[in-house]
């Protein structure tokens, strides 16, 4: 049953869903045309991303530093380390300035080198070493780890195995530049080209699948969404659509502005450019200033 | 209109016809027959194999952008983890899949969740974890180290599981739902490689259809030992729970639109190649 007019539902899931009709039709309106309001709706989801991932993390980095956790002390009580780490990540904001903007590098470096330390460890051990492992130990006689026959039922798992150490072989052959790809090695180098072709239309199918799956989501939001058995978000659809189609005419029938000029018109005989004397040397090339004059800069 | 010109015709055409032929299925479900593939079915015998009271973590890694094909995965996984008697440690290391996390946890065990019995001793949600790699490596070298409070603001050692559960060590099982870094890779660098390999932290991972080419050399070599692709991935879940225990099959409708989907775009590719193929004939004949 529908509330009486002026009775606002205080429930906000409704305003959430009535939201979403309009952002979802309004961003999709994209496909048919760029408008105002397709604009309008991704910048709205860019700041609020923007503006939402701020405070979450600011919040969740206070409550670390303030709260501290079990093991370590809150700074409340006395456990002043961590001062340090906030004073550090404030150096960022000397990014904003020219004097002291070498300072910003220093928090760069640091995050720059713990990552380089982390990454370079757990790749070599993960994609490398154990990727190795995997591709050495693959089974072609005897039985899988898993118990089953290795060239029992089908597909049979040593067909796999065969499969996988072809595409790796010829994958990594088609990366060898050291030889001209001729003869066996260009054989082989083919096959790799078609494995890598697989594997391209494999990312292809899952990115249309992905694709496929997002519009389904929205469209299940559209056509299932309810509040209280007397609003349905498909009431909306029509009413998005109907905004979309004014504001694309009344885009349409505004005078197109002229746009900007790019290089400024010279100026006739009669109007001769004001002289600044800070640019009656500027006819003499100035000698390049060298890269630690940038400090001195303010 | 023949073959050549249907190459160039205006693809706002196609986005109606995908629309059309996607809101098919939705509106009147066809009720396709959907066969379980192998990674999905790991994920469940992983899962099925362990015993009451093992340790799962239940890690959040995605946004709103990528909903539809994460949260019904993560959602069935945390019933059957619920269902099996398994504890969790449910944790974000993305700042946009903390509160996502916290409304599938209310639908599983109910509004008023954390305020249920059984929150500290059986199930804690941890939250946001910040520091991406860094806060995950952290996270599974000591997990109170990382952080001290839950999501819900109380302090995480009044919680008798988080005094069972210190480092990776302790969890049986690691079940990631990701949809891009931190996500399945950075476990297996800073949490699994570090804490004893697959046998010691095994991982079962959600990702999107995109991502998931990317995941299959990890499970070839089993590191990952189960992958739930998309949201086909989910629905075929939901489907192995529906046979369990009566988990409803949600998914359904969504499969069968988007296998209609797949098959329109393949009739695209066809025709849209058939057509280039025959203005390139001609074109080479004429001149």
């Amino acid at each position: 049953m529908i509330p009486p007019v002026g009775d606002i539902p205080a429930d906000f899931s409704l305003y959430a869903a009535i939201f979403g009709v309009f952002a979802t039709i309004f961003i999709y309106s994209f496909l048919w045309k760029e408008n105002p309001l397709s604009r309008a709706v991704e910048h709205l989801f860019i700041g609020l991303a923007a503006v939402y991932t701020l405070a979450f993390m600011y919040d969740a980095a206070v409550s670390v530093a303030f709260w501290g956790s079990v093991e370590e002390p809150k700074m409340a009580e006395g456990n002043i380390i961590w001062i340090l780490p906030i004073l550090i990540s404030l150096m960022y904001f000397f990014f904003f300035t020219k004097k002291y903007f070498y300072l910003y590098r220093y928090p760069v470096a640091i995050v720059a080198g713990i990552m380089a330390g982390m990454m370079i460890c757990g790749m070599i051990q993960s994609n490398f070493v154990a990727q190795i492992q995997g591709t050495v130990t693959l089974p072609l006689v005897g039985e899988t780890p898993e118990g089953k026959p290795v060239w029992g039922g089908w597909p049979p798992p040593g067909l796999n195995s065969i499969i996988i150490i072809i595409g790796v072989i010829t994958v990594l052959t088609f990366f060898f530049f050291t030889w001209e790809h001729k003869g066996p090695l260009g054989v082989s180098t083919k096959i790799g080209r078609y494995f890598l072709m697989a594997t391209f239309g494999a990312g292809y199918g899952g990115t249309v699948m992905a694709r496929i799956s997002l519009l389904i989501g929205r469209l299940r939001f559209l056509y299932e969404t309810s509040y209280q058995d007397w609003f349905w978000a498909w009431y909306l659809i029509p009413i998005a659509i109907i905004c979309v189609i004014i504001v694309a005419l009344w885009e349409r029938s505004r005078p197109k502005s002229t746009p900007p000029m790019t290089s400024p018109a010279k100026p006739t005989s009669t109007e001769v450019p004001p002289s600044k004397p800070s640019e009656e040397p500027a006819a003499k090339p100035a000698p390049a200033k060298p890269a630690r004059k940038r400090k001195s800069e303010g | 209109m023949t073959l050549p010109k249907i190459s160039q015709i205006d693809r706002r055409y196609l986005y109606i016809l995908v629309f059309i032929f996607v809101s098919i299925p939705l509106l009147s479900p066809l009720k396709l027959p959907i066969p379980v593939s192998e990674h999905t079915r790991r994920v469940y015998d992983v899962t099925q194999a362990l015993p009451t009271g093992s340790v799962v973590i239940e890690s959040f890694d995605f946004g709103p952008a990528t909903i539809t094909e994460n949260r019904p995965q993560a959602k069935a996984h945390i019933a059957h983890a619920k269902h099996l008697g398994l504890k969790m440690v449910v944790v974000a290391f993305w700042p946009s899949g903390a509160p996502i996390a916290d409304e599938v946890l209310k639908e599983v065990y109910g509004a008023d969740f954390p305020s249920i019995s059984g929150y500290g001793t059986n199930i804690v949600y941890i939250g946001y974890v910040p520091g991406n790699e860094v806060g995950m490596q952290t996270f599974g070298d000591n997990i109170m180290a990382a952080k001290g409070i839950d999501h819900y603001g109380t302090q995480l050692g009044n919680f008798p599981l988080m005094q069972q559960v210190r480092s990776a060590a302790d969890i049986d099982l690691w079940a990631e739902w990701t949809s891009g870094t931190p996500g399945e890779q950075q476990v297996i660098q800073f949490v699994q490689g570090r804490h004893g390999g697959s046998s010691a932290v095994p991982i079962v991972a959600g990702g999107t259809a995109v991502s998931v080419p990317g995941m299959m050399p990890f499970y070839q070599t089993g590191q990952i030992s189960g992958i739930l692709n998309g949201l086909a991935g989910a629905g075929e879940y939901e489907s192995l729970l529906n046979v369990a225990f009566n988990y409803p099959y949600a998914q359904g409708p969504s499969l069968d639109a988007q296998s209609v989907g797949h098959l329109l775009i393949i009739a695209f590719v066809i025709i849209g190649n058939i057509g280039y193929v025959i203005s390139k004939y001609r074109g080479g004949k004429s001149s």
